[in-house]
């Protein structure tokens, strides 16, 4: 079954108008960019993203990015924070996704299962004008099918779908060999989202406050911190809820943490791994060591076994990025004492002022 | 040996066919969909344990290679750590299953117990436990690899059969990446001493957590080598991590992260171009961080090395490759990256490729199924 609607034209300054149509009828259509060629349908329409979803042929549940004319636009369907709107204003038109919280206006299945979208504000006047006089976003995918080779000319797609799928494509703009540019890259801007941040609830009385000098003060710091309330330890579990900015040295605290409890490997940063665990042999304290920062609500905390290891009343658990579940934490004052760290930069450059609170 | 390898030791669920070193399909999850397309997307936790990522990207390695799992496929390799636990289990229990699922010898077993029935039944129950306990213990073999392990060997990974690249052991290899950065020591395939390794950020963490301070979003890393091309990596200074150390044996970051934090509020408001020179200063130092202690290594190094083997996200980084290349010519030893960079960041046809690798000394073939468990904290040496 081979489409015989389907029109092969070269870029031309009125094929604009063809391209407008065609995707106000919920036709698909592949046009060239800055980065490959990209596969458009109107993000607004659930029959064309139906049709998009047929030709790309990916599995359930993946989002597409879609294309804005500008940051106004763009507005319109995420909210943007500062770092989406610095990544606009740097960057934007040009060869970046930027991926912020979406408003929910579009096609179910364009943005993200967790709500996020992807947005683009492309570079080449010709899908910047389309957008324009469309007036709603088209997606931004390229325009090979999921797994196929990165579409740089026209035959590179052809050549690689089956006619069942050609049938789907309303119109093709043509302008050649495209540089083979890069993919664009893509920027997510929600982890800095400051939804969670409410460190002003956390009040610490004015004489739990030390001065950190070094990295090894700051251990120290953690050790005797650790000491003071250690006899809770086989009672109750005890949770040091570290609050601070990047760099102030929430690791270097829970290194301190980890040599208190006579741990001999070394104890690193857990952005990337969520948590670590580290077990003393033979068994006497566990420590969990968690980043915050990266998770998203308090759901994910519980999959990483939070509510768990709180039964376990020989468990130490350290977590930065404390503020972002602070809710989360408040909740187990019951089964565990909660001991709030928070370290900020000092004056100096290596100083630090670290103070706590068990509220 | 053709083998079916699964990996899902932390943001990626990803699943190849591999036969001996070459890669027949290597298909990973964040690659399917148009924000992966470029790699950089966290995806949520709830996201990672989708049981739906784990099978399409198995059926998805199968089709792609053309492979049959009962027929083709002669042993499954998969991941069993380090990474995140509740991660990890995904991918073994898939292998597992998938394992008893197509042993070769069911098939043959089960018209054994059509043939039972028409047996007395006295010798027919005697039969059936003697089956089932047959029936327990086989499987297709099941090869746990080390994720490190697995980056570290990547580079031996080839586009066809009979291209593998030459190296001699011992040899010294780096594996840089979001969560590790180690230099090891290969006296053989399966033989390793860390060199050196860090104490608090891995070199992609660093690099990712400087772009978020840059307000680059997070993880930035990519899009740090990007805009560091166009800036000058002199125009700032910042400290060069443990320069003073006598022993050179550890990589450290947090010092370097809180001159770069402490710089940027001095440098603030921040224009494009001092975004794209802080940019580059920061890559020029970290970097430079590894070669130094690296010349420290090498210069140390009893053993005669003419081989570098270079894996992780961050090996795809040409700014890196060119300055170890440079560190290294004097040396004459010779540089080897994986062949395509897809192979660099995570995905499972390194890890078949290891599992082919060590399983040439045959004893990895025998694990027992129930011995097969995560390790969170797997180490390398």
């Amino acid at each position: 079954m081979y489409n015989s609607h389907m029109r092969i034209i070269k870029e031309n300054p009125n094929i604009i108008k063809l391209a407008v149509d065609a995707l106000k009828q919920g036709g698909l259509v592949i046009f060239p960019s800055e980065t490959t060629y990209g596969i458009a349908a109107d993000a607004t329409n659930p029959m064309a993203i139906k049709k998009l979803n047929n030709y790309k042929k990916r599995p359930i549940g993946k989002p597409y990015s879609v294309a804005v004319s500008n940051i106004k636009m763009a507005e319109e369907y995420v909210s943007l924070n500062n770092t989406a709107r610095n990544i606009y204003k740097e960057f934007l038109p040009g060869p970046v996704t930027v991926v912020s919280y979406g408003k929910h206006k579009l096609t179910k299945g364009v943005e993200s299962e967790t709500g996020t979208l992807g947005i683009r504000i492309s570079s080449y006047a010709l899908v910047c004008q389309i957008v324009k006089d469309l007036r709603v976003p088209i997606t931004a995918t390229s325009a090979n099918a999921s797994y196929m080779k990165r579409p740089y000319k026209i035959s590179d797609i052809l050549g690689n779908i089956s006619d069942k799928q050609k049938g789907l494509v309303d119109l093709i703009i043509d302008a050649g060999e495209l540089p083979h540019n890069e993919p664009s890259t893509v920027i997510d801007t929600t982890l800095d989202d400051p939804v969670a941040l409410r460190q002003g609830e956390i009040k610490f009385t004015d004489k739990n406050e030390v001065l950190s000098r070094s990295e090894e003060s700051t251990q120290n710091i953690a050790k005797e911190l650790f000491q003071k309330y250690e006899s809770y330890l086989g009672k109750r579990p005890i949770i040091f809820a570290l609050i601070g900015e990047m760099g102030t040295g929430k690791t270097q605290f829970t290194k301190g943490l980890g040599k208190v409890l006579g741990i001999k490997e070394e104890i690193v940063s857990p952005t990337f791994n969520l948590v670590n665990t580290y077990t003393l042999s033979p068994v006497r304290y566990t420590l969990n060591h968690i980043d915050a920062w990266r998770i998203q609500g308090p759901k994910e905390l519980e999959t990483l076994g939070f509510l768990k290891t709180i039964e376990d009343k020989n468990m130490v658990i350290a977590i930065e990025w404390a503020d972002r579940v602070m809710s989360e934490i408040k909740k187990q004052r019951e089964h565990a004492l909660i001991i709030w760290v928070k370290i900020k930069y000092g004056k100096k450059e290596n100083e630090r002022l670290i103070s706590w609170g068990t509220l | 040996m053709i083998i079916l390898s699964i990996d899902t030791s932390c943001d990626e669920t990803s699943a190849a066919v591999t036969d001996k070193t070459k890669v027949i399909s290597n298909i990973i999850w964040s690659q399917a969909s148009q924000h992966a397309d470029f790699g950089g997307v966290m995806p949520s936790l709830a996201q990672r344990l989708h049981k739906e990522r784990i099978d399409w990207v198995v059926d998805r390695a199968l089709s792609t290679a053309h492979c049959s799992l009962s027929t083709d496929i002669d042993a499954i390799a998969v991941t069993v750590g380090p990474g995140l636990a509740i991660s990890l289990e995904v991918g073994i229990s898939k292998a597992k299953e998938l394992a008893q699922k197509y042993n070769d010898i069911l098939p043959a077993l089960k018209s054994g117990v059509s043939l039972q029935r028409r047996m007395t039944y006295q010798r027919s129950i005697h039969l059936r436990s003697k089956l089932r306990s047959v029936l327990e213990c086989c499987y297709k073999p099941i090869i746990p690899v080390n994720h490190i392990e697995a980056h570290l060997l990547s580079p031996l990974a080839s586009p066809s059969t009979d291209h593998r690249p030459p190296t001699t052991f011992p040899a010294l290899g780096l594996v840089v990446s979001g969560g590790n950065t180690q230099l090891i020591l290969i006296e053989k395939i399966g033989k390793y001493k860390i060199l050196a390794q860090t104490v608090d950020d891995a070199l992609g963490e660093a690099l990712d957590k400087a772009a978020r301070l840059l307000g680059l979003g997070y993880p930035g890393g990519a899009i740090l080598e990007k805009i560091a091309r166009v800036g000058n990596p002199d125009a700032y200074t910042l400290p060069s991590p443990l320069i003073d150390d006598k022993i050179k044996n550890r990589f450290s970051y947090s010092g370097l992260k809180t001159a770069m934090y402490r710089l940027i509020e001095k440098e603030k408001p921040l224009t494009k171009e001092k975004i794209y020179n802080l940019a580059a200063s920061f890559q020029e130092v970290a970097f430079d961080h590894i070669l130094n202690v690296l010349s420290y290594q090498i210069n140390h190094q009893p053993l005669a090395i003419s081989h570098f083997l270079l894996g992780g996200g961050v090996a795809s980084n040409n700014l890196l490759r060119s300055k170890l290349r440079k560190l290294l010519r004097p040396y004459e030893i010779t540089l080897h990256v994986p062949y395509t960079k897809k192979l660099c960041g995570d995905n499972a046809a390194m890890i078949g490729v290891c599992a082919y690798l060590k399983s040439r000394n045959a004893k990895n073939l025998n694990a027992k199924l129930k011995s097969i468990d995560r390790e969170p904290r797997m180490k390398i040496a």
